[in-house]
């Protein structure tokens, strides 16, 4: 088509549709090429504004929103499954296992798998064999939900879970998990604590030191594509939980409670608490309880009041005892000597309304004397000798009104009131042991500050913490200096003359010099004191010159006629004091034997002695109650080794090869039945057997 | 027939960003289909030796003069439309589709609705090449019903998609042929006012679905809008340059569906990000924008015609893929041209590049 053409077409147009067009230069309809332009341009725009917008689209996704779309596409593509970590174990002061962790099934069922969950529900009961009514409905419900997972039991004995794996049940499936086991059961229960079906600490040192215990768990990321199929994997394994040393004695524990646990039943007492202290260093070695509860069982299946670690967190008024606070803080501001008499005649004083009386009209009393009749009349006297001002103060510095231990999260501070609002009657009650709140550790570490010549040092329940392959100990600290050396001595010498011919001569023991103090408190029952409700409290230490240990022994609402300290809970202290000085090897202070027990363990730990049925003499202690000893290791072989540790009754984890090196329990040390000890070997010919020295 | 001067006038450029494109693909495809276990899929090699047919047939569009071929475009036409009727009683069903026939002794498959494109707009640009002044009403209609007819016999199939694909061939010729803006305006009217009606008596449940989801793809997350936020969280975690060639992972890990075919876009922004995004959109720009300018310099109105009747639909599917890998329109299964694994589609698009390189370098001759 030629421009010739182009022309002759316009004019014709313009011709034909009026003169009005020409203005609006209307492309001919046969000028297809210019239509084409504009509209292809128009094409063009639109193609444009097009890509402008795919491009801010693609901004908006891969700029602005991609943290966050990566974020997405990584949480369905890696599945993240937590690994939880061992626990630690609990270990005694010469480790023998107190908690531990062991392996466990968990069943779960994908129920939206299960078409009868009633059926399937009927047979796991059955292969359990202890379902009650009640679980196994809640189990036929959770069965019948369309889900894809639901537990069926949790951290099952090994038998239930093979009879289960037998069913051979499609939808049912097991997890390894691991489960808090304390091997000896109600042993120390309420100061362990107890974990929960996760594994967490939920009270007692379990709770205190979870954080150490816990352990930090473990990830295993897997990738998966959309089916879920699994292609790789990348585990950050999980780091076991350090283990923590105890100060307590499993031995002495076990005596603690037994013998706890016979007195309360006894005097048919609501309950009760004992400790054993070491004064010096502030080691617990024993906290009983008593009720108390296995926390192997299920923890709903024992009671709250079960649960309660008496020892840390109840309050009682602590009556007699107290007066060692009062006669202390007399002597060392030197308001009174040992010999001043104190008038306490018609054995009854008038304070206010108020009258507070003695059980016998003793006349006229030494301030030695008051303590040893434990005269009311008399320590108010002294009370009131010494003042609100100077009395407040020692009880604050033999610990009353605060907690005295880091170990225990749910200690209670006591109660101590505001000496400011002490009215002479607070005054005179505060003297003799009432309207003040205490908690049985407070009143031991008080008394173990006399023991340590006035030094208070903190309790303490834990020895050390195993972090890795390092121990890191626990550090004994001094709190504080009570009261002077001279003045332990003598309030020392008042408490020997209690025991000796004072409230509390049941705690004698022959051979054995021993300090301490009896308590009788009426409890507080509805706001009034009680006349048949009674702490009933021995607290003392031995041998009293140079003492090993502080025992105190709180017996709640004796009902069995008597309900005095030196009734009710001196005999306890007693016992437990008899079997403790045996075990610890503590020979008479009074008239002194030659020291065979010593002589007798160092001869129980030579290697050719080893066995130690085999021992003679020792037989006396085994049948008191006395555990075989750990026999010497040294020098053999693993294989031997074993041998040897079965014979005892012992399981042992063995670390290294070659012939043993180390070993704890070290030679000679007590054993309990049933424990675990560690033993590290090692090839080195400089320890080869026969010529091997004591490790 | 092919004269030597006729070489110099090939463009160069277009034909350069159209391989770059089909590189681009196979290295997609490779990574796509990339089984960290298996290692590589043979579907890359396929693609390779498509686009040597494919060259073979832009070779050939190219020889004969694009003239030879609107003159038989009706004997193409009718050829097709019989292709496309044996296709729907006796092609090979696949997915619960007959979309393809078998060759003869081999396993070779053709996808004869991949050329029924070509052979509409060679036939359309005939039809209003010839018709000459503005479209009026009766030409409309015989266009369109020349475009239907293949349409109808390949939604049949049912291909909806290849088959809509036609209709952007007659709009465009029609349209650039100087179809009233106002015939425009009535048919969109006509279709808004038809779109509830075909909602109801039309479509399919599942086809309702991807509409619905479309809207808003979190209402069925795991079902009709799992490929869409799948296809969101693809573009979006390849970030500003990517995860690096065979690096992807919502393909490799199944996660998005068609990862070698309609998501292809898809795996290309995880693996190269927005840089490599921006690359590809810029060639296909450049392609679409080159294959105008043809059209504006062809000789008459016969080779613009047809240069964007091939275009039409090309752009359609470029257009439409990507704003659906970019989670801005309901899935619907229409690869990429040029990146997208397939056979037939990667030989009926170079051959209809073919077509358009014949046009612009036959401009000067008569």
């Amino acid at each position: 088509m030629g421009p010739d053409l182009v022309t002759i077409d316009r004019i014709r147009r313009v011709v034909t549709r009026g003169g009005a067009r020409i203005a609006r230069v209307r492309e001919p309809a046969n000028d297809w090429r210019a239509t084409l332009r504009r509209r292809t341009l128009i094409a063009a725009v639109l193609l444009g504004v097009w890509a402008g917008g795919i491009e801010a689209r693609l901004l908006s996704l891969q700029i602005y929103r991609h943290a966050d779309l990566v974020t997405r596409a990584a949480r369905q593509q890696m599945r993240t499954i937590v690994a939880p970590a061992k626990r630690g174990d609990i270990l005694d002061r010469h480790g023998r296992v107190l908690a531990t962790s062991v392996d466990a099934d968990s069943i779960y069922a994908v129920p939206s798998e299960i078409s009868n969950a009633g059926e399937a529900a009927g047979r796991l009961c059955i292969a359990f064999g202890d379902c009650t009514q009640r679980e196994r409905q809640a189990l036929t419900e959770r069965l019948g939900q369309s889900r894809a997972f639901a537990y069926v039991r949790r951290q099952v004995p090994p038998d239930q879970a093979q009879r289960v794996a037998a069913l051979n049940l499609d939808a049912v499936g097991f997890i390894k998990e691991s489960r808090r086991f304390y091997p000896n059961k109600e042993l120390a229960a309420q100061l362990l604590g107890w974990a929960g079906i996760d594994n967490v600490g939920l009270s007692g040192l379990e709770y205190a030191y979870d954080a150490q215990i816990r352990g930090k768990p473990g990830t295993v990321l897997i990738h998966t594509d959309a089916r879920r199929h699994a292609f790789s994997r990348f585990e950050r394994p999980p780091t076991s939980g350090s283990s923590v040393e105890l100060t307590i004695d499993e031995y002495l524990q076990h005596i603690a409670e037994r013998e706890l646990h016979a007195g309360v039943a006894q005097n048919r007492a609501a309950g009760g608490s004992a400790i054993i202290v070491d004064p010096h260093t502030g080691e617990i070695l024993a906290m009983a309880n008593e009720p108390t509860f296995n926390p192997n069982a299920a923890y709903r299946e024992s009671q709250e009041i079960e649960h309660r670690n008496r020892a840390v967190q109840d309050l009682y008024e602590p009556g007699s005892t107290f007066k060692v606070v009062t006669a202390s803080a007399a002597i060392e501001e030197k308001v009174l000597s040992v010999d001043a008499p104190i008038d306490v005649r018609a054995g009854q004083i008038r304070i206010g309304s108020r009258v507070v009386r003695d059980t016998h009209d003793y006349g006229r009393l030494s301030l030695t004397d008051v303590l040893v009749k434990s005269s009311n009349v008399g320590a108010i006297k002294i009370g009131f000798l010494v003042g609100t001002e100077r009395l407040s103060q020692y009880v604050q510095r033999f610990g009353f009104g605060h907690p005295v231990s880091p170990d225990f999260p749910g200690e209670s501070p006591g109660i101590v009131w505001d000496p400011t609002k002490w009215t002479e009657s607070a005054l005179a009650s505060v003297s003799m042991g009432y309207q003040v709140g205490v908690t049985p550790l407070q009143m031991v570490t008080a008394v173990s500050a006399v023991a340590n010549k006035g030094e208070l040092v903190e309790p303490r329940a834990v020895r050390a913490v195993y972090h890795g392959n390092r121990r890191y100990q626990v550090q004994p600290r001094v709190v504080r200096r009570t009261i002077g050396g001279d003045t332990a001595a003598l309030i020392t010498a008042i408490m020997e003359d209690v025991v000796e011919r004072g409230t509390a001569r049941e705690a004698q023991i022959p051979g054995y010099t021993i300090a301490g103090k009896t308590g009788t408190a009426a409890k507080l029952v509805n706001g009034r004191y009680s006349k048949s409700d009674y702490n009933a409290s021995f607290v003392g230490f031995l041998p009293s010159r140079d003492p090993a240990v502080a025992i105190i022994v709180v017996v709640d609402s004796p009902h069995a006629g008597t309900f005095f300290g030196g009734s009710v809970a001196a005999p306890i202290f007693r016992r437990i004091a008899e079997s403790t000085l045996r075990y610890l090897g503590i020979g008479p202070t009074l008239n002194p034997a030659p020291p065979v027990i010593v002589a007798r363990r160092d001869e129980a730990s030579g290697r050719q002695t080893a066995a130690p049925e085999t021992a003679g003499p020792f037989v006396s202690f085994v049948a008191d109650g006395l555990p075989p000893t750990m026999p010497d290791l040294s020098g053999m072989s693993a294989r031997e080794a074993m041998r040897k540790l079965v014979t005892v009754g012992l399981t042992a984890r063995i670390s290294g090869d070659g012939f043993v090196v180390s070993q704890d329990p070290p030679a000679g040390a007590p054993l309990e039945a049933g424990g675990v000890s560690r033993v590290t070997l090692e090839r080195s010919p400089a320890r080869h057997p026969s010529s091997a020295p004591q490790p | 027939m092919f004269e030597r001067r006729l070489y110099y006038h090939i463009d160069w450029a277009m034909l350069g960003a159209i391989l770059a494109l089909c590189a681009l693909g196979v290295a997609t495809i490779y990574s796509a289909t990339f089984d960290p276990t298996r290692g590589a899929s043979h579907r890359y090699i396929t693609q390779v030796y498509a686009i040597a047919l494919g060259l073979v047939a832009m070779m050939f569009m190219l020889t004969l003069d694009y003239r030879t071929f609107t003159d038989k475009s009706h004997l193409i036409y009718i050829g097709m439309i019989l292709v496309l009727v044996y296709v729907l009683f006796s092609g090979k069903e696949m997915k619960g589709a007959r979309r393809w026939i078998m060759l003869k002794g081999s396993t070779l498959q053709l996808q004869p609705s991949e050329f029924a494109k070509i052979s509409v707009a060679l036939v359309l640009a005939k039809f209003f090449g010839e018709n000459r002044g503005e479209p009026q009403p009766p030409d409309l209609l015989i266009g369109g019903g020349l475009a239907l007819i293949p349409l109808a016999l390949i939604a049949k199939q049912p291909d909806l998609g290849t088959a809509v694909t036609l209709l952007p061939v007659f709009f465009a010729i029609a349209y650039l042929a100087g179809m009233r803006m106002r015939i425009l305006g009535v048919l969109l009217l006509a279709i808004l006012l038809a779109a509830p009606v075909a909602w109801k008596f039309a479509l399919k449940d599942y086809q309702k679905s991807r509409i619905s989801t479309f809207l808003d793809p979190s209402q069925d997350a795991k079902g009709a809008g799992y490929q869409q936020i799948q296809a969101r969280i693809t573009v979006g975690s390849g970030g500003l340059s990517g995860k690096g060639f065979k690096q992807g992972t919502q393909g490799q890990l199944r996660f998005l569906p068609e990862v070698d075919n309609d998501f292809i876009f898809s795996v290309l922004a995880e693996e190269h990000g927005f840089a490599g995004v921006l690359a590809a959109l810029g060639l296909y720009l450049f392609v679409i924008l080159r294959a105008l300018e043809a059209a504006r310099l062809a000789q008459d109105r016969l080779g613009s015609y047809l240069v964007l009747g091939v275009l039409a639909s090309f752009a359609f599917q470029v257009i439409y893929n990507i704003t659906m890998s970019a989670g801005l329109a309901p899935v619907k299964g229409l690869p990429l041209p040029l990146m997208s694994y397939g056979g037939s589609s990667m030989i009926a698009t170079l051959a209809g590049f073919g077509l358009i390189l014949n046009v612009r370098m036959r401009r000067f001759t008569n």
